[in-house]
Protein backbone atom coordinates (compact mmCIF):
# COMPACT_ATOMS: atom_id res chain seq x y z
CA UNK A 1 0.00 0.00 0.00
CA UNK A 2 1.18 3.38 -0.82
CA UNK A 3 1.45 6.31 1.61
CA UNK A 4 -1.81 8.41 0.19
CA UNK A 5 -3.51 4.78 0.17
CA UNK A 6 -2.81 4.46 3.92
CA UNK A 7 -3.41 8.70 4.50
CA UNK A 8 -7.28 7.82 3.14
CA UNK A 9 -8.54 5.00 5.11
CA UNK A 10 -6.37 5.27 8.47
CA UNK A 11 -6.94 7.71 11.18
CA UNK A 12 -3.81 7.24 12.82
CA UNK A 13 -0.78 6.25 10.58
CA UNK A 14 2.69 5.61 13.17
CA UNK A 15 5.28 4.57 10.50
CA UNK A 16 8.71 3.94 11.59
CA UNK A 17 8.75 6.06 14.94
CA UNK A 18 11.58 6.20 17.08
CA UNK A 19 12.48 7.63 20.20
CA UNK A 20 16.30 7.98 21.81
CA UNK A 21 17.03 9.43 24.60
CA UNK A 22 20.61 10.20 24.55
CA UNK A 23 21.22 7.38 22.53
CA UNK A 24 19.18 4.75 24.47
CA UNK A 25 16.11 4.12 22.12
CA UNK A 26 12.70 4.16 24.01
CA UNK A 27 10.80 3.84 21.10
CA UNK A 28 12.44 1.70 18.34
CA UNK A 29 10.89 1.70 15.08
CA UNK A 30 7.25 1.37 15.41
CA UNK A 31 4.58 0.95 13.17
CA UNK A 32 1.08 1.42 14.47
CA UNK A 33 -2.18 2.52 12.01
CA UNK A 34 -5.64 3.02 13.70
CA UNK A 35 -8.85 3.33 11.83
CA UNK A 36 -11.69 5.03 13.16
CA UNK A 37 -13.63 3.86 15.78
CA UNK A 38 -11.02 1.43 16.68
CA UNK A 39 -10.11 1.20 20.45
CA UNK A 40 -6.45 0.15 20.54
CA UNK A 41 -5.55 -0.80 24.53
CA UNK A 42 -1.50 -0.95 25.07
CA UNK A 43 -0.70 -2.55 27.44
CA UNK A 44 3.11 -3.75 28.57
CA UNK A 45 5.33 -3.70 31.56
CA UNK A 46 6.82 -0.28 32.89
CA UNK A 47 9.28 1.28 30.45
CA UNK A 48 8.13 -0.38 27.63
CA UNK A 49 7.33 3.00 25.88
CA UNK A 50 3.59 2.64 25.83
CA UNK A 51 3.42 6.18 27.53
CA UNK A 52 6.32 7.98 25.40
CA UNK A 53 4.24 6.55 21.95
CA UNK A 54 1.21 8.06 23.00
CA UNK A 55 3.04 11.60 23.55
CA UNK A 56 4.69 11.31 20.67
CA UNK A 57 1.27 11.38 18.71
CA UNK A 58 0.53 14.56 20.06
CA UNK A 59 3.93 16.00 20.06
CA UNK A 60 4.45 16.36 23.67
CA UNK A 61 7.01 14.26 23.43
CA UNK A 62 9.50 14.82 20.06
CA UNK A 63 9.93 11.86 17.95
CA UNK A 64 13.61 11.14 16.90
CA UNK A 65 12.35 9.52 13.58
CA UNK A 66 9.53 8.45 11.98
CA UNK A 67 6.32 10.21 10.76
CA UNK A 68 3.18 10.16 12.65
CA UNK A 69 -0.26 11.60 10.72
CA UNK A 70 -3.32 12.11 12.22
CA UNK A 71 -6.45 12.59 10.00
CA UNK A 72 -4.51 13.58 6.87
CA UNK A 73 -2.80 15.68 9.61
CA UNK A 74 1.37 15.05 9.50
CA UNK A 75 2.19 15.50 13.23
CA UNK A 76 5.77 15.33 12.80
CA UNK A 77 7.86 17.97 11.11
CA UNK A 78 8.50 18.26 7.73
CA UNK A 79 11.76 17.09 6.39
CA UNK A 80 13.49 19.53 3.94
CA UNK A 81 16.84 17.69 2.66
CA UNK A 82 16.70 14.83 5.45
CA UNK A 83 16.19 17.32 8.12
CA UNK A 84 13.84 18.37 10.26
CA UNK A 85 12.27 21.75 10.13
CA UNK A 86 11.23 22.11 13.12
CA UNK A 87 8.03 23.95 13.20
CA UNK A 88 6.80 27.40 14.65
CA UNK A 89 5.32 26.64 18.32
CA UNK A 90 2.36 28.05 17.36
CA UNK A 91 1.71 25.90 14.38
CA UNK A 92 2.30 22.64 16.20
CA UNK A 93 -0.29 23.94 18.83
CA UNK A 94 -3.14 24.06 15.90
CA UNK A 95 -2.01 20.29 15.00
CA UNK A 96 -2.74 19.39 18.63
CA UNK A 97 -6.19 20.95 18.87
CA UNK A 98 -7.99 17.60 17.47
CA UNK A 99 -6.02 14.83 19.51
CA UNK A 100 -7.39 14.97 23.17
CA UNK A 101 -4.95 13.64 25.99
CA UNK A 102 -6.30 12.43 29.07
CA UNK A 103 -3.14 12.00 31.90
CA UNK A 104 -2.48 9.66 34.58
CA UNK A 105 -2.44 12.19 36.95
CA UNK A 106 -5.22 14.28 36.00
CA UNK A 107 -3.65 17.87 35.60
CA UNK A 108 -6.37 19.89 35.89
CA UNK A 109 -5.75 23.74 35.89
CA UNK A 110 -5.56 24.55 39.90
CA UNK A 111 -6.79 28.12 39.21
CA UNK A 112 -9.95 27.46 37.38
CA UNK A 113 -13.21 25.81 38.40
CA UNK A 114 -13.99 22.49 36.83
CA UNK A 115 -16.33 24.25 34.55
CA UNK A 116 -13.38 26.91 33.47
CA UNK A 117 -11.32 23.77 33.14
CA UNK A 118 -13.12 22.91 30.11
CA UNK A 119 -14.36 25.90 28.84
CA UNK A 120 -11.11 27.07 28.70
CA UNK A 121 -9.73 25.14 25.37
CA UNK A 122 -12.76 26.05 23.52
CA UNK A 123 -12.81 29.34 24.81
CA UNK A 124 -8.84 30.94 24.45
CA UNK A 125 -7.87 28.31 22.22
CA UNK A 126 -10.77 28.35 19.35
CA UNK A 127 -12.19 31.80 20.16
CA UNK A 128 -15.35 30.61 21.19
CA UNK A 129 -17.59 33.39 23.16
CA UNK A 130 -16.95 32.78 26.78
CA UNK A 131 -21.09 31.81 27.49
CA UNK A 132 -21.23 30.11 24.35
CA UNK A 133 -17.77 27.81 25.52
CA UNK A 134 -19.30 27.47 29.10
CA UNK A 135 -22.42 26.13 27.40
CA UNK A 136 -20.50 23.30 25.68
CA UNK A 137 -18.76 23.00 29.33
CA UNK A 138 -21.07 22.24 31.41
CA UNK A 139 -22.85 19.75 28.75
CA UNK A 140 -19.63 17.91 28.68
CA UNK A 141 -19.66 17.66 32.25
CA UNK A 142 -23.77 16.69 32.36
CA UNK A 143 -21.90 13.87 30.39
CA UNK A 144 -19.49 12.83 33.22
CA UNK A 145 -22.33 13.34 35.74
CA UNK A 146 -20.15 16.07 37.55
CA UNK A 147 -22.85 19.04 36.41
CA UNK A 148 -23.26 19.85 40.11
CA UNK A 149 -19.92 20.35 40.71
CA UNK A 150 -19.02 22.51 38.07
CA UNK A 151 -17.87 25.37 40.65
CA UNK A 152 -15.42 23.40 42.56
CA UNK A 153 -11.92 23.80 42.45
CA UNK A 154 -9.69 20.86 41.67
CA UNK A 155 -8.75 20.53 44.91
CA UNK A 156 -12.33 20.22 46.01
CA UNK A 157 -12.45 17.37 43.84
CA UNK A 158 -11.87 13.61 44.21
CA UNK A 159 -9.16 12.00 42.04
CA UNK A 160 -12.00 10.18 40.00
CA UNK A 161 -14.10 13.49 39.01
CA UNK A 162 -11.01 15.44 38.55
CA UNK A 163 -10.13 12.84 36.06
CA UNK A 164 -13.78 13.06 34.52
CA UNK A 165 -13.47 16.83 34.49
CA UNK A 166 -10.00 16.25 32.67
CA UNK A 167 -11.80 14.03 30.01
CA UNK A 168 -14.21 16.42 29.99
CA UNK A 169 -11.90 19.20 29.01
CA UNK A 170 -10.11 17.33 26.14
CA UNK A 171 -13.95 16.34 24.86
CA UNK A 172 -14.53 20.03 24.57
CA UNK A 173 -11.86 20.71 21.58
CA UNK A 174 -13.78 18.01 19.46
CA UNK A 175 -11.27 15.83 19.17
CA UNK A 176 -10.72 13.33 16.36
CA UNK A 177 -8.91 10.98 18.74
CA UNK A 178 -8.40 10.80 22.35
CA UNK A 179 -4.97 9.86 24.18
CA UNK A 180 -5.75 8.11 27.44
CA UNK A 181 -2.42 7.55 29.44
CA UNK A 182 -3.09 4.98 32.66
CA UNK A 183 -6.07 7.47 33.28
CA UNK A 184 -6.90 5.28 36.55
CA UNK A 185 -3.70 4.22 37.51
CA UNK A 186 -3.34 7.55 40.73
CA UNK A 187 -6.76 6.60 41.41
CA UNK A 188 -8.34 5.00 44.78
CA UNK A 189 -9.44 1.57 43.43
CA UNK A 190 -13.17 2.71 44.25
CA UNK A 191 -12.57 5.48 41.95
CA UNK A 192 -11.62 3.66 39.21
CA UNK A 193 -15.04 2.16 38.16
CA UNK A 194 -16.53 5.83 37.54
CA UNK A 195 -13.56 7.01 35.37
CA UNK A 196 -13.86 3.40 33.20
CA UNK A 197 -17.68 4.22 33.04
CA UNK A 198 -17.31 7.26 30.75
CA UNK A 199 -13.91 5.47 28.93
CA UNK A 200 -16.96 3.09 27.94
CA UNK A 201 -19.46 5.30 27.02
CA UNK A 202 -17.10 7.66 24.62
CA UNK A 203 -15.87 3.89 23.14
CA UNK A 204 -19.58 3.12 22.46
CA UNK A 205 -20.34 6.39 20.65
CA UNK A 206 -17.37 5.29 18.58
CA UNK A 207 -14.59 7.69 19.83
CA UNK A 208 -11.35 6.56 18.18
CA UNK A 209 -8.56 6.00 21.36
CA UNK A 210 -5.69 5.11 21.71
CA UNK A 211 -5.78 4.08 25.91
CA UNK A 212 -2.53 2.93 27.69
CA UNK A 213 -3.69 1.23 30.46
CA UNK A 214 -2.73 -1.58 33.39
CA UNK A 215 -6.44 -2.44 33.59
CA UNK A 216 -6.70 -6.17 31.84
CA UNK A 217 -10.40 -6.55 32.05
CA UNK A 218 -11.26 -3.17 30.74
CA UNK A 219 -8.89 -3.47 27.83
CA UNK A 220 -10.36 -6.94 27.21
CA UNK A 221 -13.71 -5.76 27.04
CA UNK A 222 -13.62 -2.57 25.64
CA UNK A 223 -10.35 -2.80 23.44
CA UNK A 224 -11.19 -3.52 19.79
CA UNK A 225 -7.18 -4.14 20.03
CA UNK A 226 -4.63 -4.97 22.06
CA UNK A 227 -1.17 -3.91 21.76
CA UNK A 228 1.68 -5.45 23.28
CA UNK A 229 4.57 -3.31 24.07
CA UNK A 230 8.04 -4.16 25.78
CA UNK A 231 11.50 -2.73 25.14
CA UNK A 232 10.49 0.18 22.99
CA UNK A 233 9.08 -2.17 20.23
CA UNK A 234 5.52 -3.61 19.49
CA UNK A 235 5.45 -7.00 20.38
CA UNK A 236 2.15 -8.36 19.35
CA UNK A 237 -1.30 -6.72 18.15
CA UNK A 238 -4.31 -8.55 18.06
CA UNK A 239 -8.10 -9.23 19.11
CA UNK A 240 -8.85 -9.40 22.21
CA UNK A 241 -10.02 -12.31 22.67
CA UNK A 242 -7.34 -14.18 20.62
CA UNK A 243 -4.69 -11.70 22.12
CA UNK A 244 -5.74 -13.26 26.03
CA UNK A 245 -6.72 -16.55 25.15
CA UNK A 246 -3.93 -17.31 23.05
CA UNK A 247 -1.15 -14.77 22.85
CA UNK A 248 1.52 -15.96 20.25
CA UNK A 249 4.54 -14.31 21.30
CA UNK A 250 6.68 -15.55 24.30
CA UNK A 251 6.75 -11.94 25.31
CA UNK A 252 3.77 -12.28 25.43
CA UNK A 253 2.90 -15.31 27.57
CA UNK A 254 5.48 -13.95 30.45
CA UNK A 255 3.13 -10.41 30.48
CA UNK A 256 0.33 -12.09 30.87
CA UNK A 257 1.30 -14.93 33.67
CA UNK A 258 3.03 -11.82 35.88
CA UNK A 259 -0.10 -9.81 35.33
CA UNK A 260 -2.17 -12.58 36.36
CA UNK A 261 -4.24 -13.14 33.37
CA UNK A 262 -3.73 -15.69 31.54
CA UNK A 263 -6.44 -17.98 30.16
CA UNK A 264 -8.45 -16.02 33.16
CA UNK B 1 29.71 65.20 77.08
CA UNK B 2 26.49 67.47 75.51
CA UNK B 3 23.08 66.06 76.25
CA UNK B 4 21.18 64.96 73.27
CA UNK B 5 19.68 67.82 71.23
CA UNK B 6 16.00 66.83 69.87
CA UNK B 7 15.72 70.76 69.49
CA UNK B 8 17.84 69.98 66.45
CA UNK B 9 14.96 67.59 64.72
CA UNK B 10 12.45 70.80 63.84
CA UNK B 11 15.40 72.45 62.19
CA UNK B 12 16.47 69.23 60.02
CA UNK B 13 12.82 68.48 59.34
CA UNK B 14 12.03 69.87 56.28
CA UNK B 15 15.21 69.64 54.56
CA UNK B 16 14.69 65.73 55.46
CA UNK B 17 11.05 65.69 53.85
CA UNK B 18 12.70 67.02 50.65
CA UNK B 19 15.00 64.13 50.34
CA UNK B 20 12.66 62.06 51.33
CA UNK B 21 10.30 62.77 48.17
CA UNK B 22 13.39 62.08 46.42
CA UNK B 23 13.63 59.09 47.79
CA UNK B 24 10.29 58.01 47.13
CA UNK B 25 10.20 59.43 43.26
CA UNK B 26 13.36 57.58 42.45
CA UNK B 27 12.39 54.26 44.42
CA UNK B 28 8.95 54.34 42.73
CA UNK B 29 10.42 55.33 39.20
CA UNK B 30 13.21 52.18 39.73
CA UNK B 31 10.18 49.64 40.63
CA UNK B 32 8.29 49.90 38.14
CA UNK B 33 11.29 50.15 35.85
CA UNK B 34 12.82 47.03 37.87
CA UNK B 35 9.19 44.91 38.01
CA UNK B 36 9.40 45.76 33.57
CA UNK B 37 13.14 44.35 33.23
CA UNK B 38 12.36 41.23 36.05
CA UNK B 39 9.05 40.67 34.49
CA UNK B 40 10.67 40.25 31.10
CA UNK B 41 13.92 38.28 32.10
CA UNK B 42 11.93 36.20 34.15
CA UNK B 43 10.06 35.19 31.14
CA UNK B 44 12.99 35.00 29.01
CA UNK B 45 14.88 32.71 31.29
CA UNK B 46 12.62 29.90 30.51
CA UNK B 47 13.03 30.45 26.91
CA UNK B 48 13.74 27.53 24.65
CA UNK B 49 16.53 29.97 22.84
CA UNK B 50 19.98 29.23 24.47
CA UNK B 51 21.34 32.55 23.83
CA UNK B 52 18.66 34.27 25.51
CA UNK B 53 18.86 32.19 28.08
CA UNK B 54 22.59 32.64 28.32
CA UNK B 55 22.11 36.13 28.64
CA UNK B 56 19.67 36.28 31.57
CA UNK B 57 21.47 33.88 33.18
CA UNK B 58 24.69 35.90 33.19
CA UNK B 59 22.80 39.27 34.07
CA UNK B 60 21.30 37.59 37.39
CA UNK B 61 24.32 36.05 37.89
CA UNK B 62 25.86 39.45 37.58
CA UNK B 63 23.61 40.80 39.81
CA UNK B 64 23.57 38.58 42.85
CA UNK B 65 26.96 38.29 42.85
CA UNK B 66 28.09 41.92 43.16
CA UNK B 67 27.48 44.35 46.10
CA UNK B 68 24.86 46.98 45.37
CA UNK B 69 26.97 49.97 46.16
CA UNK B 70 29.76 48.59 43.51
CA UNK B 71 26.76 47.81 41.09
CA UNK B 72 25.75 51.93 41.76
CA UNK B 73 29.03 53.34 41.33
CA UNK B 74 29.69 51.04 38.44
CA UNK B 75 26.23 52.58 36.39
CA UNK B 76 27.72 56.20 37.75
CA UNK B 77 30.50 56.22 35.94
CA UNK B 78 29.91 53.62 33.48
CA UNK B 79 27.07 55.55 31.30
CA UNK B 80 28.99 58.71 30.95
CA UNK B 81 32.01 56.60 29.36
CA UNK B 82 29.48 54.91 27.24
CA UNK B 83 28.55 58.21 25.95
CA UNK B 84 24.78 58.36 28.13
CA UNK B 85 24.73 61.58 30.12
CA UNK B 86 21.95 61.44 32.35
CA UNK B 87 21.25 63.77 35.10
CA UNK B 88 22.39 61.91 38.52
CA UNK B 89 18.52 61.26 39.71
CA UNK B 90 18.47 59.34 36.33
CA UNK B 91 21.57 57.63 37.31
CA UNK B 92 20.49 56.69 40.39
CA UNK B 93 16.84 55.03 39.00
CA UNK B 94 18.75 52.80 36.12
CA UNK B 95 20.94 51.73 38.95
CA UNK B 96 18.24 50.62 41.26
CA UNK B 97 16.26 49.32 38.18
CA UNK B 98 19.21 47.25 37.22
CA UNK B 99 19.76 45.51 40.96
CA UNK B 100 15.77 45.12 41.42
CA UNK B 101 15.37 43.95 37.69
CA UNK B 102 17.78 40.94 38.49
CA UNK B 103 16.32 39.76 41.94
CA UNK B 104 13.13 40.31 40.49
CA UNK B 105 13.53 37.87 37.40
CA UNK B 106 14.77 35.19 39.95
CA UNK B 107 11.47 35.70 41.65
CA UNK B 108 9.39 35.53 38.32
CA UNK B 109 11.18 32.29 36.88
CA UNK B 110 10.72 30.46 40.40
CA UNK B 111 7.16 31.24 40.65
CA UNK B 112 6.41 30.32 37.13
CA UNK B 113 8.58 27.46 37.45
CA UNK B 114 6.95 26.32 40.26
CA UNK B 115 3.69 25.31 38.81
CA UNK B 116 3.25 21.70 38.18
CA UNK B 117 4.46 20.70 34.68
CA UNK B 118 1.95 18.66 34.38
CA UNK B 119 -0.45 21.76 33.69
CA UNK B 120 1.54 22.48 30.71
CA UNK B 121 1.28 19.45 29.25
CA UNK B 122 -2.09 19.63 29.86
CA UNK B 123 -2.44 23.36 28.51
CA UNK B 124 -0.14 21.85 25.62
CA UNK B 125 -2.49 19.10 24.72
CA UNK B 126 -5.66 21.15 24.29
CA UNK B 127 -3.76 23.19 21.48
CA UNK B 128 -2.21 26.20 23.59
CA UNK B 129 0.49 28.52 22.22
CA UNK B 130 3.30 29.42 24.51
CA UNK B 131 1.41 32.93 25.32
CA UNK B 132 -1.67 31.59 25.94
CA UNK B 133 -0.11 28.81 28.10
CA UNK B 134 1.79 31.91 29.93
CA UNK B 135 -1.61 33.86 30.06
CA UNK B 136 -4.07 31.86 31.26
CA UNK B 137 -2.45 28.81 33.26
CA UNK B 138 0.73 30.15 34.41
CA UNK B 139 1.03 33.39 35.20
CA UNK B 140 -2.81 33.66 37.15
CA UNK B 141 -1.09 31.00 39.39
CA UNK B 142 2.29 32.18 39.66
CA UNK B 143 1.51 35.78 40.80
CA UNK B 144 0.48 34.69 44.33
CA UNK B 145 3.42 32.93 44.68
CA UNK B 146 5.32 35.80 43.42
CA UNK B 147 3.64 38.17 45.29
CA UNK B 148 5.30 37.73 48.91
CA UNK B 149 8.86 37.51 47.72
CA UNK B 150 8.35 40.88 45.26
CA UNK B 151 7.03 43.13 47.90
CA UNK B 152 10.25 41.98 49.88
CA UNK B 153 12.17 43.18 47.02
CA UNK B 154 10.26 46.27 46.61
CA UNK B 155 11.20 46.79 50.30
CA UNK B 156 14.93 46.08 49.97
CA UNK B 157 14.38 48.96 46.57
CA UNK B 158 13.63 51.76 49.08
CA UNK B 159 16.19 50.70 51.65
CA UNK B 160 18.49 50.26 48.86
CA UNK B 161 18.17 53.68 47.26
CA UNK B 162 20.19 55.10 50.46
CA UNK B 163 23.34 53.80 48.71
CA UNK B 164 22.73 56.90 46.26
CA UNK B 165 23.85 59.05 48.88
CA UNK B 166 27.33 58.06 47.61
CA UNK B 167 26.74 59.38 44.36
CA UNK B 168 25.33 62.71 45.65
CA UNK B 169 22.05 62.52 45.09
CA UNK B 170 20.19 64.51 47.56
CA UNK B 171 18.04 61.75 48.92
CA UNK B 172 17.26 60.91 52.51
CA UNK B 173 20.20 59.55 53.72
CA UNK B 174 22.46 62.24 51.67
CA UNK B 175 20.43 65.49 53.17
CA UNK B 176 20.35 64.03 56.67
CA UNK B 177 24.44 63.58 56.42
CA UNK B 178 24.33 67.24 55.00
CA UNK B 179 22.45 68.86 57.91
CA UNK B 180 24.76 66.71 60.34
CA UNK B 181 27.84 68.56 58.94
CA UNK B 182 26.14 71.57 59.49
CA UNK B 183 25.07 70.23 63.07
CA UNK B 184 27.29 67.84 64.17
CA UNK B 185 24.18 66.11 65.98
CA UNK B 186 24.75 62.71 64.42
CA UNK B 187 22.70 60.48 66.72
CA UNK B 188 19.34 62.68 66.82
CA UNK B 189 19.53 63.04 62.82
CA UNK B 190 20.07 59.14 62.15
CA UNK B 191 17.48 58.01 64.82
CA UNK B 192 15.31 60.68 62.75
CA UNK B 193 16.48 58.83 59.43
CA UNK B 194 15.41 55.68 60.80
CA UNK B 195 12.19 56.98 61.68
CA UNK B 196 11.58 58.26 58.21
CA UNK B 197 12.59 55.18 56.64
CA UNK B 198 10.10 53.63 58.69
CA UNK B 199 7.46 56.07 58.23
CA UNK B 200 7.98 55.03 54.29
CA UNK B 201 8.38 50.91 54.39
CA UNK B 202 5.78 50.71 56.82
CA UNK B 203 2.90 51.21 54.11
CA UNK B 204 4.75 49.00 52.18
CA UNK B 205 4.83 45.96 54.58
CA UNK B 206 1.03 46.76 55.00
CA UNK B 207 0.58 46.67 51.13
CA UNK B 208 1.87 43.06 50.79
CA UNK B 209 -0.03 41.88 53.84
CA UNK B 210 -3.14 43.10 52.45
CA UNK B 211 -1.94 41.65 48.68
CA UNK B 212 -1.04 38.23 50.25
CA UNK B 213 -4.28 38.02 52.43
CA UNK B 214 -6.36 38.89 49.25
CA UNK B 215 -4.81 36.43 46.85
CA UNK B 216 -4.74 33.47 49.70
Amino acid sequence: MNDAAVAETALLEISGLSKFYSDIPVLDRVDLTVHSGEIVMIIGPSGAGKSTLLRCVNRIEQPSEGEIVVAGTRMTADRRGGRRIVERPAELAVKRRKIGMVFQRFNLFAHLSALDNVAVGPHRVLGMPLAEARARASDLLARVQLAEHAYKKPAQLSGGQQQRVAIARALAMRPVLMLFDEPTSALDPELVGEVLAVIRELAAEGMTMLVVTHEMQFAREIGTRIVLMDAGRIVESGKPAAFFQNPSHERSREFLRRVGERGA
Amino acid sequence: MDGVDWGVMWYAIPYMAKGALITLEISALAMIAGCVIGGICGLLSLSDVTVVKAVVRSYVYFVRGTPALVQVFLVYFALPVIGINIPPFWGGVVALAFNAGGFIAEIVRAGLQSIDAGQTEAALAIGMTTRQRLLFVLLPQSLRRITPPLTNELITLVKGSSLLSAISIFELTRSTQVIIAQKFTPFELYALLAVFYLLIISPLSRLSEYVEAKLS
